[in-house]
């Protein structure tokens, strides 16, 4: 059992973490614990760091379409902030009890990616508290800037491995007057073929997911353009997040994602691959399918991870070392020199 | 003064590229000392390689015999990122200016980085695609230019700067070693390299191929110009606008002086006599597009604007566009030389901000005159002057100190898309203590551990991460202008 330290502000988390560098003490970051489950299993840690207790809202200007917040605040939380001003965070995934820094850290990006773009994107400044206790502020809180090197950027799905994210800057953007989702069923061929018709077409989608049986579109936009285009018929919701034993996440060229579908439909897995963006998610339920997704993602050029699953299924995140990984052995140096925070899991780095 | 190379160095590049690839005639070396900055360096060997294995063996030797590397696309750009320094070797991409492939099942394209901004856009518009961002420099900047600094461009605003458009890239470290960064498939695991390299200012490699997101275009696009008597009038238009849950396609300023300029130079029936004018762009589905443009008008009326004029046709579109574009250009019958700012500054604060441009102008005696991306705040003061007339440059000098200053006082950043380069090297501790620049250091060590890419832009001379100070080239006095 790890001792649990529980900073209130930025500061109180930079001693903590110069403290465990000093000791030399393995610190496991933990924000609403969400998204846990993913890379490879470390050695047991000696602290468990949580950024719950970090929760303010340092700045919201409506009109600048920035919030500011610490990052151990729940994204759930944001959301509701942004609402009351008419705003949305719309490149995030917000799960109920994720914090900001645990959207923000596993670069989880939401199903409106197709047309809001990743959640790196909406990281405007991000002050990290590093492995030996340093805060640094990087970015700016302007919505566009290029002052120094895009820090933020190697942030965002850094797994806290670099600093832990412990304030954000985010870009907001207005909520769209009306949205709806509808579907269209069919052969797979015919559900592909669809799917390519809306992208390319007049409609401008938020989300187009291919699932089992169902091409599930979004539209958001004036009212007269949330309406059933031609061959489907409204959803009563938004699909449901496949669910496994644990989950995969492929990225390949958008081109190829079509034949990735074809792929898992014929081995019966489940999954939900975003058109247009490129990301599969597909619920396994043991090291075998881990390994079957992986496989037919490598060979059409793409990749896969494991993002949440039980430690037997992780014992290979990641798959083949990315390129660079000399750089990033570098980076994480440089951050973390102890390397302390979450060791391990990104195998390589 | 221009410091020629060692004979024995130049027959060594010769080896590895034809000879006229390698430049070493002064008065061609001149041509590279400079950007579209006014700063003005001091150029060694000029290499010109046409493939990446090309790059890569002189990189190789450049390594080997410790020279530093500046990075070189058009040379478009206004920060100095590209201006060498001691006689720094420059590295021209301008003759990798092939189109590889264009994928429009994805969409995207695979270009060489000497390929020009609106080459590209031109090369796919048969598919009903673009490249989404457009710096005023498209016609001249290259692919590879906009990703060392991150560009910009009018529609920006809604679509994002160069980093949202950049699914992957090869690169060519200092040492020689050429990486794979991103590509088209999302999200690859470990850390985002290909995000970092973005904006890197050609500190961190040589970027000699890229992949870059295509966008669709628009079912239809509106475009209309509103003009106001008063530049607070038209800042409340951009308040009122995206207050009103709306993130136009673009939405561009101009004030009285940059819009007489500009008449005088396009013909576009410009209302030389309103204090400013707003260039609001709104795209999407016809419904889209229909209920922006009620937004547009109705709080163009609220804020007093003259009139909403809406382009006709395309014809009429481009025209407005040209004028905006060619602001730049016009001001060159005013006085023959200028000195384009670039700073962003929270939305809220444009009109106090602009106030103050108006009063460093008149307490220095300069004629400041505006002309940008208003929606995003990003303002780009232009300040013409006489470059002959030294005692007219220092007070331009102390003019974009004080602007610079201004805005960060209101809480603005340094660039929002030119870049720190030269420029604004020495002003990043107004807004990044020592540690978060010590931090910056460390990222770019990690990238080119000799600090031998493009040495003494960005970062302050001495930063430096742990014991290492990256400042192998010094900066000459009088560099800067």
């Amino acid at each position: 059992m790890s001792a649990v330290v529980a900073p209130t502000s930025p500061e109180e988390a930079a001693q903590a973490l110069a403290e465990a560098t000093a000791a030399r003490a393995r610190v496991a970051v933990v924000g609403g614990g969400t998204r846990s489950r993913r890379g490879r299993p470390g050695p047991p840690a000696d602290r468990e760091l949580r950024t719950t207790g970090m929760d303010r809202v340092v700045a919201h200007e409506p009109a600048d379409l920035t919030l500011t917040v610490e990052a151990g605040i729940a994204a759930a939380e944001v959301a509701r902030i942004a609402a009351s001003a008419g705003q949305a965070w719309p490149q995030a995934e917000i799960r109920e009890g994720s914090t900001v820094g645990g959207v923000l850290a596993t670069a989880a990006s939401g199903r409106e990616r197709l047309r809001a773009g990743a959640v790196r994107d909406s990281l405007l400044e991000v002050v990290i508290a590093t492995g030996d206790g340093r805060l640094v502020t990087a970015g700016g809180r302007t919505v566009k800037g290029v002052s120094g090197y895009d820090i933020p950027r190697l942030a965002v799905g850094s797994l806290g491995t670099l600093g832990v994210i412990v304030q954000a800057t985010l870009k907001l953007w207005p909520v769209p007057r009306a949205r709806g989702w509808f579907g269209a069923e069919g052969t797979i061929e015919h559900r592909l073929a669809t799917a390519d018709r809306v992208l390319t077409g007049s409609v401008r989608p938020t989300s187009v997911l291919l699932l089992p049986g169902l091409l599930a579109v979004e539209l958001t936009g004036p009212p007269e353009d949330v309406r059933a285009p031609e061959g489907f018929a409204p959803l009563p919701a938004a699909p449901a997040d496949p669910a496994g034993h644990g989950l995969v996440e492929a990225g390949v060229s958008p081109a190829r994602l079509g034949a990735l579908a074809r792929h898992l439909e014929e081995a019966g897995l489940r999954y939900e691959a975003w058109m247009g963006v490129g990301i599969c998610r597909v619920a396994v339920t043991s090291a075998d399918d881990v390994a079957r997704v992986r496989s037919q993602a490598l060979a059409l050029g793409g990749h896969a991870t494991v993002v949440d699953g039980p430690d037997d299924l992780r014992a290979d995140p990641w798959g083949p070392e990315p390129p660079g990984v000399h750089l990033m052995k570098r980076l994480r140096d440089r951050f973390d020199p102890a390397g302390i925070l979450n060791p391990g899991m990104l195998v390589w780095a | 003064m221009a410091t020629t190379q060692a004979p024995a160095t130049r027959d060594r590049f010769e080896a590895l590229l034809d000879p006229g690839r390698v430049i070493d005639h002064p008065l061609e070396r001149r041509l590279y000392s400079r950007d579209g900055s006014i700063a003005q360096g001091d150029c060694g060997l000029v290499v010109l390689p046409e493939t990446t294995a090309e790059v890569v063996a002189c990189m190789r030797l450049a390594h080997e015999l410790r020279l530093p590397v500046v990075p070189r696309g058009s040379g478009t750009g206004l920060c100095g990122g590209a201006v060498p320094l001691d006689g720094a070797i420059v590295l021209s991409v301008a003759r990798m200016s092939r189109i590889l492939e264009i994928d429009p099942s994805v969409p995207c394209a695979r270009v060489e980085p000497g390929v020009l901004n609106l080459d590209l856009s031109t090369a796919v518009a048969h598919l009903g695609l673009h490249y989404a961002p457009d710096p005023s420099s498209q016609q001249a900047c290259s692919i590879g230019g906009n990703v060392a600094t991150n560009a910009g461009g009018p529609h920006c605003l809604a679509s994002g700067v160069t980093a949202q458009h950049i699914l992957g890239m090869e690169i060519v470290l200092a040492d020689g070693e050429v990486l794979r960064l991103g590509g088209t498939a999302p999200d690859p695991p470990g850390y985002d390299l290909r995000g970092f390299v973005v904006g890197g200012e050609g500190t961190l490699g040589v970027v000699t191929e890229i992949t870059v997101r295509l966008s669709r275009n628009p079912p239809q696009v509106r475009t209309m110009l509103l003009d106001f008597t008063t530049v607070q009038a038209a800042g409340e238009a951009v308040g009122g606008i995206i207050a009103a849950g709306v993130i136009p396609a673009a939405m561009e300023m101009m004030d009285q002086r940059m819009v007489a300029a500009v008449e005088a130079f396009v013909h576009a029936d410009l209302p030389v006599e309103a204090a400013a004018i707003l260039l609001v762009e709104v795209d999407g589905t016809p419904a889209e597009v229909a209920s922006h443009t009620a937004v547009v008008e109705e709080v163009g009326a609220r804020t007093g604007a003259g009139r909403v004029r809406v382009a006709r046709d395309e014809a009429e579109r481009a025209l407005f566009w040209k004028a905006r574009k060619s602001a730049f250009g016009a001001v060159a019958r005013i006085a023959p030389n200028y000195y384009l700012h670039d700073c962003v500054v929270p939305r809220t604060r444009l009109v106090e901000i602009l106030a103050r441009i108006y009063e460093i102008g008149a307490e220095l005696d300069l004629v400041i005159m505006n002309v940008f991306h208003a929606g995003d705040g990003n303002l780009h003061p232009l300040i013409a002057f006489d470059r002959r007339d030294p005692e007219q440059v220092e007070r331009v000098h102390a003019a974009g100190t004080l602007i610079i200053e201004a805005c960060v006082a209101v809480g603005g950043v340094l660039s929002g898309e030119h870049g720190i380069g030269l420029e604004k090297r020495d002003f990043m501790p107004l807004t990044f203590n020592a540690v978060d620049l010590e931090a910056q250091a460390c990222a770019r060590e990690a990238f080119d551990p000799e600090g031998r890419m493009n040495p003494a832009k960005v970062l302050p001379i001495g930063s430096r991460c742990g014991e290492i100070v990256l400042d192998a080239g010094s900066l000459p006095p009088g560099t800067w202008l």
